[in-house]
């Protein structure tokens, strides 16, 4: 029967009353106040971060073989970078940055993979006697910091330039020759050919946690709204009447839709106040911690490119859990019996969870890429990858085809199920009762 | 053109529950659709409804089979009763209504005109849940007839219903029957059947044991009973083993004798007078339909047989078409 019946309008129908059913009940809007709620504080935690970071030093090595020249630098560096700005407080204010002297450079630079340092300086004389300086550091060319150490390495070619010049008059005067100055950028992370600076590739960490939290929130809990509902509606028998106005198709889809649309208007609702803290988190910061405070602090990187993928792996992560978790609703007599059910999917989830946490710490093995293109995990580690490394567009394409080849096998799986399931009573719900009928399906 | 069951056979794994079942029912009629718990009255239901797919065999409405049919054709009042319990009344028939195609405000005005009539009209905007079990069945009757079906069938629909609730379900009943719509329910309450249909048929594991009008059904059976009221309100022992006479059973009319194909109630009259009782009633009835039943079935209506397909079909079932 399920062949003659469009999946609309009753499709919308269903979706609709599943839509109001979710959005009236006073756990949604308590829950929705809650979580937008924790959004904006994790929001507001590079603020905190930087107002921690206020009470601490960053700390710079100096590596050079003449010690003449390492002490200029400290000090040139020291005078630029340690500047106190002209509306703080010089009672309260403190340098923000230590330049250490290091002698072996191995040392600096273990101390710089380990992060006990910010940076290292590697001062050298060219055989003319020019000053080079190389900064090594996370940071790009274009940071604010390189900019203020470039200018300090011009200072110590200046001043190193006039300690060179001759105290008589018997020797001609050497040209002044400024400082050649490059900055070495470790782990460099790029996005279309672009290098991202350290502030840049640190934000987009911070916002990829919270993406791939929010999409694991959204497809665990969401998912099983929709098991939870399909179980209801069982136990309290209104299936029977259900099945016999509209096709299991319709019902399937209905449901999948409403809830979704009901897990989205709450994902905007958090999304949207959190999203004004973070646009205004410059003033914020400014305001609480003073005209230097906003200096840092800003969430960059939320590109709209970067936005749309969150949507289009929400919603095709959503579809593909919500419509197996419907299936698997459709088995159980009771909303009790769900958790034995659907246990295995959830640790599937936080499977595609704890991988795309491994992607956010910038790790690129193999299996990560390979988890990028699997369902079920792909929504959760291609979301990861994106935030944090290159991603070649035809690699996010060939994601998103097996991911919507994947949700139409499994609509047609789950739509055959959910017909089998809906009024199956009185049997114990199991998993091997489940594999059995996707089997048949 | 009629309701035609033409051979339907299902089965659920190895179980048979539908065995080449096979009758019509006239359309615009009041049909008792009978048998015991697990005789296949549910699967058949299903079947109509599309719900499920025969094995063999084919269900017809006015000469289309069931999967040609829209889903509006049929209206449905399952067995088990189920309703959202945290949506308001009036709101679930409303949305029942619209997924067979009704326009909401039709739907809206016509619910609140049967909420009325079945003298329910503030219940409009509770919950289903705080309605009693008699009032949730009123408001699941109303939501199976809501959009207007040809064809009604429902499960066991008197069940929990008060003698005032039977009385205005039967009403309707016989109001929807006027309307030109055909009515097919199943009861375990074969006086009600008895009350209501011109037609029945009763199965028995999945086969038509007997079918057709009741009238004719009774005058087949050849079996008559005698009716009689003797002075003192007595039943002697010596009524059962009288000529012609197969039992003698109190009920509420008096004494209810069972006689003998081809015996003569006029012989039997005579041969208690003979006795020295006193008569004070006589009368020669018909079998009642849970004689019929019990004739054909060997068992009463409400007995479950060994076979119960309905409350739990299983994975082979293929569930919902």
């Amino acid at each position: 029967m399920a062949g003659r019946d469009p999946l609309l309008p009753n499709a919308l129908v269903v979706a609709r009353r599943e839509y109001r059913d979710r959005v009236k009940g006073p756990l949604y809007l308590a829950s929705t106040i809650v979580l937008a709620g924790l959004a904006m504080l994790v929001a507001m935690a590079p603020v905190a971060v930087r107002y921690m970071d206020r009470q601490t030093v960053s700390r710079i090595a100096v590596v050079s073989s003449d010690a003449d020249l390492a002490n200029r630098t400290v000090g040139v560096a020291d005078s630029v970078l340690n500047t106190r700005p002209p509306d703080v407080d010089a009672s309260t204010w403190q340098k923000p940055y230590r330049f250490d002297l290091v002698a072996d450079r191995q040392e600096a630079e273990d101390d710089l993979s380990t992060g006990r340092i910010t940076g290292m300086l590697l001062v050298d004389r060219a055989a003319a006697g020019q000053v080079q300086i190389v900064y090594r550091s996370n940071d790009s060319p274009g940071s604010s910091r390189a900019q203020l150490l470039a200018l300090a390495a011009f200072g110590v070619g200046v001043l190193d330039w006039s300690s060179r010049l001759p105290t008589t008059g018997s020797g001609g005067v050497a040209p002044f020759t400024p400082a050649a100055f490059e900055t070495q950028q470790l782990n460099v992370a790029t996005e279309a050919g672009r290098t991202l600076d350290a502030q840049e590739v640190a934000s987009r960490g911070f916002l990829g946690i919270v993406f791939v939290v929010l999409l694991f929130i959204t497809v665990v809990i969401y998912g099983m709204w929709v098991a939870t509902g399909v179980a209801s509606e069982k136990s309290s028998r209104v299936m029977e009447l259900m099945v016999s106005a509209a096709s299991p198709r319709q019902l399937l889809t209905g449901k999948v839709v409403g809830i979704g649309a009901a897990g989205l208007t709450q994902y905007l609702a958090i999304a949207i106040p959190t999203l004004l803290v973070v646009a205004f988190q410059d003033r914020i910061s400014s305001v609480l911690l003073g005209p230097g405070g906003m200096e840092g602090t800003a969430i960059v990187g939320l590109s709209p490119g970067l936005l749309l993928a969150y949507a289009v792996f929400f919603l095709l992560g959503f579809t593909l859990f919500a419509l197996i978790y419907a299936s698997m609703g459709s088995f159980v007599s009771r909303p009790d019996d769900l958790q034995t059910l659907s246990l295995p999917l959830s640790l599937l989830a936080t499977a595609g969870y704890l991988t795309a946490v491994i992607a956010l710490g910038g790790a690129q093995s193999t299996w990560v890429t390979v988890a990028s293109f699997v369902p079920p995990f792909s929504p959760f580690v291609m979301l990861a990858r994106l935030m944090v490394s290159a991603v070649a567009p035809a690699e996010v394409v060939v994601s998103i085809a097996i991911l919507v080849a994947t949700i139409a096998v499994v609509a047609v799986v789950a739509s055959r199920m959910y017909a089998a399931g809906v009024l199956l009573y009185g049997q114990r719900p199991g998993f091997r009762a489940f594999l059995t009928a996707a089997r048949r399906a | 053109m009629s309701l035609e069951i033409d051979h339907v056979t299902k089965r659920f794994g190895t179980t048979v529950a539908l065995d080449g079942l096979a009758f019509d029912v006239a359309p615009g009629e009041v049909f008792g659709f009978l048998g015991a718990n697990g005789a296949g009255k549910t699967t058949t239901m299903r079947i109509c409804l599309g719900i499920l797919r025969p094995d063999a065999g084919e269900i017809r409405w006015q000469g289309r089979s069931t999967h040609e049919l829209p889903r509006r054709t049929w209206g449905y009042l399952p067995e088990e009763r189920g309703l959202y319990p945290k949506m308001a009344v009036l709101d679930q028939l409303v949305y029942f209504a619209t997924l067979y195609g009704e326009p909401p405000d039709r739907a809206r005005r016509e619910a609140v005109a049967w909420l009325t009539r079945f003298r329910i009209p503030d219940y409009a905007g509770r919950r289903a849940e705080e309605l009693s079990k008699g009032n949730q069945q009123k408001v699941q009757f109303i939501a199976a007839i809501l959009h207007g079906p040809e064809v009604l069938l429902m499960d066991e629909p008197f069940t929990g219903l008060d003698p005032v609730n039977l009385i205005l379900l039967r009403e309707a009943f016989l109001e929807l029957r006027d309307r030109g719509r055909t009515l097919v329910f199943s009861t375990h309450q074969l006086e009600s059947a008895e009350a209501m249909c011109e037609s029945v048929a009763i199965i028995d594991r999945g086969r038509l044991v007997a079918g057709g009008a009741i009238r004719e059904l009774k005058r087949a059976s050849g079996r008559r009973s005698i009716r009689l009221a003797l002075g003192g309100d007595a039943m002697p022992a010596w009524l059962g083993e009288l000529p012609g006479v197969e039992g003698a059973r109190r009920s509420p009319a008096g004494i209810e004798l069972e006689v003998l194909p081809g015996s003569d109630p006029a012989s039997i009259l005579a041969a208690v007078l003979a006795r020295g009782a006193t008569v004070s009633n006589f009368a020669v009835v018909e079998p009642s339909l849970e004689a019929l039943f019990i004739e054909h079935v060997g068992r009463p209506a409400d007995e479950d047989a060994s076979l119960a397909p309905d409350r739990a079909p299983s994975l082979q079932a293929g569930g919902v078409a």
